[in-house]
């Protein structure tokens, strides 16, 4: 019996390491091979604290989770800005020092490690056979799943899913994804040493060989097996892959030697094979086994996407038709322009990459309630300027100046979170999840995007989620986009993703959006749709800044006209004034 | 501790560094030649470099018992293609299949490659070593200075074929269309170079330098299937610190100077550190690289500007040559 006690605390210790590492792993898509090595922490923590220092088992463990959650921060803040081929290497660099440190040290004994970890006692019970493990590693489990649950399920793992999916854009919408990917590597790393802790207790050993490489490697391939962002997956990952050997050993009756090399082979096939016909794994995300087994087969809500037929269906008052404004119109306008206040004003932006100059000296003013465009031939630097201005490339020289606040120097998200959002040329939705989802992660100010707030009593948490969800659906329908809320982004025709992009920069709230060509590549159909759109932001109050090749899109927004060659904003008024001139049409047509 | 702070133990080091750089450099070269052109995260590295051992050994002393040299080239070719073929039918297809998510598909095909590798060799030839042998060992000396004809051959194959490779890249079209595929797939494509041919032509060549590093490796000590573990990750941390994009002799030399580092640092420090020592270097680098930020697209080409379109530098064209 004591054998089938000892395989269960393995299950629910690596279901332990395998759900939290998921965390990291599936929802925030940090791919850490050092899994193990955190758990190390924790467990040679413990153990050096209860064999060398005779301090009692729970302290211990709670230093030990400590030790791990420092840790965990340590290596999280270079992971800030690596690509995932970096980060793969960080993590397998940093396994190595963890575990060459122990080595080296007398203390931890060297390479046999900690042997003797015993008198382990918790609230007075002796914890002396496999089974009475059992309890407490188990509630551990519940534990570490319902933290796990509760941290990906939140607004914070909203957050996480769009760091996964494009940091960048996440970041636009006012999001400081290198707090956010700090604060989980720390956390999941924490939840490690929690299970190292647990399994160097019921071991009652702490040593290199237990903690090594291969160990990461293990954890790493239950969650790739069970499916990432699925939890469930995880822990039914573990159970198998702790109950092949037995499998092996006692019903196919090998050796035990052999038993684990066929257990090997298995394992990376397995992986091997998973990749080629399952590469979400055996329960992807969002899968429940409950809702299977009470609905039959997933039917999820299926919208006639035919593109053709289709039309935003806005409240907002269309103009059907012609309507460029006249001469005189655009005089009126570009008066208003002069007359409204200035929200942001840049001076004298500059930025060069090596030798080639991306913008010079650029002064340009944008006010309240008014729509400016950029506009030029291309590669005269629009979208740079955009990159400029938002902090994602920082200007050689020069201020901006949003509401009387300095930006250079900020990182976009806090530029963001001040009142400044950009969309982007390319969309950059968040593919993988749906419409409304895209919509609610740009809503500012959640409660339910700090980590503690979640683990406060009180439903702040779930009343923050229902406003988000109101104000998040409220931008789909202003741009007509609410019969999509439950649709993957990824499943949008290009126009719709237009849309949807304008739907998340408004739900910024932020007082000046810079749109990157926002009728370009979109039905003409329902180009007029979009352009209302715009003029409608125009009339709420907040200032924008289009940058469109569209010259007749820019004459119906348009209240003022910048116009850029070469990194060098050269002429600027109404846009027939800018076309007038032979030698502009000139630069921008070409002839 | 710093008793073995004489001459000779420097010289003796600094000639086990070389030797032993050699080694890493060569499978330095052939990993961030894979990595670099093709940007498939390859564990499975290990995998074909033990195969490589282990089937100069058997077509040595097993089934046909061909004579050593050419039963080692016959081997080399042999791991070389079985590089080619999980190119071909596994992380192609993958990563046409995972598309944005490739290099983390291909990540895990590859570990699941390479354990499931590993313990198949263990399966067919058994947990134990295997002696390998065949010209005869001898210790030669310079002064005071030890070391084995197997060390100087060794050192001198990985510089030739290093220098060879380095020729091939710089002088003919193949070089020059391997070198596009590098910093560009699809306009390699469009300019009429076939990327996918290009693919497999760097895993054959990256995994028979992997082969004959194994060759001298097993001649030199043992045949064992978990021989491959250390050296790739050595190889791993070579090709990422000269960086993936970089002439091969710069990757070579990297590796020298990793190993000098490794056995330099045990004049100052316990041996048990200086593994350690190794990694923690690269940890620094992988730091610094961090709070540079900017300048990981300059080392690593494949990776598009993260910003929608900041005009090209010359920096970053430059990484390519």
């Amino acid at each position: 019996m004591e054998i089938w006690f000892n395989y269960l605390a393995q299950i629910l210790v690596f279901a332990i390491l395998a759900v939290s590492l998921n965390l990291l792993l599936g929802y925030a898509g940090q791919v850490s091979v050092a899994h193990a090595a955190f758990a190390a922490v924790g467990g040679y923590g413990m153990g050096y604290l209860v064999q060398e220092r005779q301090w009692s088992y729970l302290p211990a463990v709670i230093a030990g989770v400590a030790l791990a959650f420092l840790a965990g921060m340590i290596v999280a803040l270079p992971a800030l800005k690596l690509s995932v081929e970096y980060l793969i290497l960080l993590t397998l660099a940093v396994s190595s020092v963890i575990i060459g440190v122990f080595v080296a040290f007398k203390q931890l004994g060297g390479t046999y490690g900690l042997i003797k970890i015993s008198n382990k006692q918790l609230f007075g019970f002796h914890l002396d056979r496999k089974v009475d493990w059992i309890l407490p590693i188990g509630i551990g489990l519940v534990a570490v799943f319902a933290a796990c649950w509760r941290i990906g399920e939140s607004p914070y793992g909203r957050v996480l899913k769009g760091i996964r999916e494009d940091p960048l854009a996440t970041q636009a919408m006012g999001k400081n994804v290198f707090a956010y990917k700090v604060s989980v590597f720390a956390i999941t790393s924490a939840m490690a040493g929690f299970g190292g802790a647990l399994y160097s207790g019921v071991l009652g050993l702490a040593t290199p060989g237990l903690y090594g490489f291969n160990f990461s490697l293990t954890i790493f391939a239950v969650v790739i097996f069970g499916g990432m962002a699925n939890l469930w997956g995880s822990v039914f990952g573990a159970v198998i892959i702790v109950l092949l050997d037995p499998f092996l050993q006692r019903v196919i009756k090998l050796k035990a030697d052999k038993a684990f090399v066929i257990q090997l082979i298995i394992y990376g096939v397995a992986l091997t094979i998973l990749m080629r016909v399952r590469p979400q794994g055996l329960f992807p995300e969002g899968s429940s086994i409950w809702r299977r087994l009470r609905h039959g087969k997933a039917e999820g809500a299926r919208i006639e996407m035919g593109a053709d037929t289709w039309v935003p269906d806005t409240h907002i008052s269309i103009r059907e038709g012609d309507h460029e404004p006249t001469h005189g119109e655009q005089g009126e306008r570009e008066a208003r322009w002069q007359a409204a206040p200035v929200v942001l004003q840049a001076r004298g932006i500059s930025k060069s990459f090596g030798g080639i100059v991306a913008a010079e000296d650029l002064d340009i003013d944008l006010r309240k309630g008014t729509i400016t465009a950029l506009v030029g031939p291309n590669g005269a630097g629009k979208t740079t300027v955009f990159n400029l201005l938002t902090g994602f490339i920082r200007p050689d020289r020069g201020s901006v100046v949003l509401n009387g606040s300095e930006l250079v120097g900020r990182t976009p998200d806090a530029v963001a979170r001040m009142g400044l959002v950009r969309s982007f040329q390319d969309v950059r939705l968040i593919q993988r999840v749906t419409c409304l989802t895209n919509v609610m992660l740009a809503v500012q100010r959640q409660p339910g995007e700090h980590l503690p707030t979640l683990f406060v009593p009180g439903g702040r948490t779930a009343r923050g989620e229902e406003a988000t969800r109101e104000q998040a659906m409220g931008w789909l329908r202003f741009v007509g986009m609410a019969d999509f809320a439950d649709v993957p982004a990824g499943a949008l025709s290009y126009g719709q993703s237009k849309l949807l992009s304008l739907a998340r920069a408004l739900a910024t709230e932020a007082d000046v959006l810079l749109l990157d060509e926002p009728a370009s590549g979109i039905d003409t159909k329902w180009v007029d749709t979009m352009l209302d759109l715009i003029e409608a932001v125009r009339e709420q109050g907040r200032t924008v800044c289009i940058v469109e090749h569209n010259l007749h899109v820019v004459g119906r927004l348009a209240d003022h006209t910048y116009f850029m060659e070469l990194g060098r904003i050269t002429a600027q008024g109404t846009i027939d004034e800018l076309t007038g001139s032979e030698r502009l049409a000139e630069a921008y047509f070409g002839t | 501790m710093f008793a073995r702070f004489d001459a000779t133990t420097v010289a003796q080091l600094t000639a086990n560094g070389v030797f032993r750089g050699a080694a890493y450099g060569l499978l330095g070269v052939g990993f961030a030649l894979i990595l670099g052109v093709t940007g498939r995260f390859h564990f499975a590295y290990s995998f074909t470099y033990t195969l490589a051992a282990y089937l100069a050994f058997t077509l040595r002393f097993r089934g046909p018992k061909l004579p050593f040299w050419i039963a080692a080239f016959v081997a080399i070719v042999l791991s070389a293609v079985v590089g080619i073929v999980i190119e071909r039918f596994i992380y192609r297809p993958l990563a046409r299949r995972a598309g944005a998510t490739a290099l983390l598909a291909v990540f895990v095909a590859a570990l699941g490659i390479g354990i499931a590798g590993q313990s198949m060799i263990a399966l067919f030839w058994g947990q134990a070593t295997q002696a390998y042998y065949g010209p005869t060992k001898k210790a030669w000396a310079l002064g005071s200075t030890r070391f084995e004809n197997f060390d100087v051959w060794q050192t001198v194959s990985a510089l030739a074929l290093v220098l060879i490779l380095t020729g091939l890249l710089r002088f003919t079209g193949l070089g020059r269309a391997i070198k596009a595929t590098r910093v560009n797939p699809e306009l390699a494509t469009i300019i009429g170079i076939n990327a996918n041919l290009i693919y497999l032509v760097c895993f054959g060549i990256g995994t028979f330098l992997a082969g004959v590093s194994a060759f001298w490796y097993g001649l030199q000590f043992t045949v064992e299937p978990n021989m491959g573990q250390r050296p790739v990750i050595f190889a791993f941390v070579v090709a990422f610190l000269a960086g993936t994009a970089r002439s091969p002799l710069r990757v070579f030399f990297t590796g020298i100077a990793v190993a000098l580092v490794e056995q330099w640092a045990s004049i100052w420090l316990s041996v048990r550190w200086t593994q350690t020592a190794v990694f923690v270097i690269l940890v620094g680098y992988l730091v610094s690289l961090s709070m540079r930020g900017r300048k990981l697209s300059e080392i690593f080409t494949f990776l598009r500007p993260a910003v929608s379109s900041p005009p090209s530098t010359p920096a970053s064209s430059a990484a390519g040559s």
